[in-house]
């Protein structure tokens, strides 16, 4: 057991989200580790209007309420990795 | 066509004959908007398949225009028997015709020729009454004004005749025998639409005939009822300062309601205090997925969805029951006035011109689809920008 706490990763469903990569980000239930897959929750949410931002670039994800941008399955399993092995030191 | 807080519900069942690539019966239904006519027209073509469909599609186009020009009926009908190619095998010219004509006022008056007699049914029982026969030019009239819960019914001789010959009929299918089968399936459900009952009646008429149509089979059904209403609404108003009055007309409005777009989903999230709950796995992906709200029937995303449901009503693209703009249409099919309170503040964000998709404003998809469910799907419109 590497960690009690439970990362929830939320995955903005608005439109531009959508047609920038988001639409592939759903399938993140099904590449999780089974270790990780008991301690991250993958939510969805309506469009959190960080699009509002012309600086940041979608598809948008919040880990844990921390944002992510340009946020793809590789990118969030990594980040996810790096989160678990921080908790272990 | 809404009047005095009435909806005329048309539907329309056809069958060709077995054996026919197309139906020799057409049927044709325009509404009027300007004088709030509603006028239908059914016409069976001699013989089947292709000859007989271009025989009715050009009596019921000329019977349907004539009506439209309030021609009187007999020159209606010598200019349509005039016009009619004399058939090479039979000698002769001939297609029937009936014509409903449902004024504003819910005046309505029918005329039929060569089709077996239309049936008027007031709650379960059918009126007989009203209807005037001419035996001279064998041309059946009547007139009366409709009330709520009234149905007209219409059919073509494959209906009547189903099942002849048979030794539980061997005259088809009787007119008395018809009208109890109707009666009967009214009686158990008193608010059958349209559209199931003439399924209903050309079903059995399918059946009566072995699943083997012996000629096509057309059913009409015109049901006077109380109307359904639909609300969808999408994109955040262009002054904040109305976002109350979407919520208001959300919470107070009586009828299913419909969001698309999460920005839209959010404003009303706040103002009516409730909850929204994205579930990522449902629907398809080709469309973002649905959300749910308390008391909202439907939660979508916006542009693309409504983008897509526009294209379907245009095209005639069945979708499967999941995906979300599938939905909308379910709905906005099930009802019969639509109304659509539209946001019409533009999201910078999706003008970008280096997207990979093109994001239509929403103005012009709504009027896009207003104008395809008026002039194809026959539903009463309503659009409130704000």
């Amino acid at each position: 057991m590497i960690t009690d706490k439970i990362i929830t990763v939320k995955i903005c469903t608005g439109t531009l989200c959508h047609v920038m990569g988001g639409s592939e980000l759903p399938e993140l239930a099904y590449h999780l580790s089974e270790s990780m897959k008991s301690k991250v929750e993958v939510k969805g949410m309506v469009c959190g209007q960080f699009c509002r931002d012309s600086s940041k670039k979608p598809p948008f994800v919040t880990i844990n309420d921390v944002l992510m941008e340009q946020a793809s399955i590789e990118k969030i399993i990594r980040y996810l990795e790096k989160a678990f092995c921080n908790d272990t030191k | 066509m809404i009047t005095n807080d009435y909806f005329i519900e048309i539907a329309h069942k056809n069958l060709q004959k077995a054996g026919q690539e197309v139906c020799g019966d057409v049927f044709l239904s325009k509404k009027i908007y300007e004088e709030g006519r509603t006028i239908s027209v059914l016409s069976d073509g001699l013989g089947s398949g292709i000859k007989a469909n271009v025989l009715a599609t050009l009596t019921a186009s000329m019977a349907l225009n004539f009506t439209i020009e309030h021609q009187p009926l007999e020159r209606s009908s010598k200019a349509i028997k005039s016009t009619l190619p004399i058939d090479q095998d039979r000698k002769i010219s001939y297609a029937t015709f009936s014509i409903v004509d449902i004024e504003y006022d819910n005046e309505t008056s029918i005329v039929e020729y060569g089709n077996p007699p239309f049936i008027v049914f007031r709650g379960t029982s059918p009126l007989k009454d009203i209807i005037k026969k001419d035996y001279k030019s064998d041309i059946k009239q009547c007139s009366f004004c409709a009330q709520r819960e009234d149905r007209i019914i219409l059919f073509s001789d494959g209906v009547s005749q189903s099942g002849i010959g048979r030794m539980e009929m061997p005259f088809g299918w009787e007119i008395e025998d018809i009208e109890n089968f109707i009666a009967d399936i009214i009686e158990k459900n008193p608010r059958i639409s349209a559209e199931d009952l003439a399924k209903k009646i050309v079903n059995k008429a399918h059946t009566n005939d072995s699943l083997s149509a012996q000629d096509d089979i057309s059913c009409i059904v015109i049901y006077f009822r109380k109307p359904r209403n639909l609300l969808i609404c999408s994109g955040p108003p262009y002054k904040k300062e109305k976002d109350k009055l979407i919520a208001d007309t959300i919470r107070f409005f009586d009828g299913n309601k419909i969001i698309c777009g999460g920005t839209t989903a959010q404003i009303i999230s706040r103002e009516l205090g409730l909850e929204i709950e994205t579930d990522l796995y449902a629907g398809d992906s080709q469309l973002p997925p649905l959300s749910f709200m308390k008391g909202i029937d439907l939660v979508t995303e916006g542009i693309l969805t409504i983008g897509k449901v526009a294209e379907c009503l245009e095209s005639g693209e069945i979708l499967s029951d999941k995906n979300p703009a599938g939905k909308i249409i379910k709905f906005i099919l099930a009802n019969d006035h639509i109304k659509f309170l539209i946001g019409t503040k533009i999201n910078d964000a999706h003008q970008d011109p280096t997207l990979p998709v093109e994001l239509e404003i929403r103005r012009n998809v709504i009027k896009k689809i207003a104008y395809i469910l008026k002039e194809k799907y026959l539903k009463e419109v309503e659009i409130q920008f704000i």
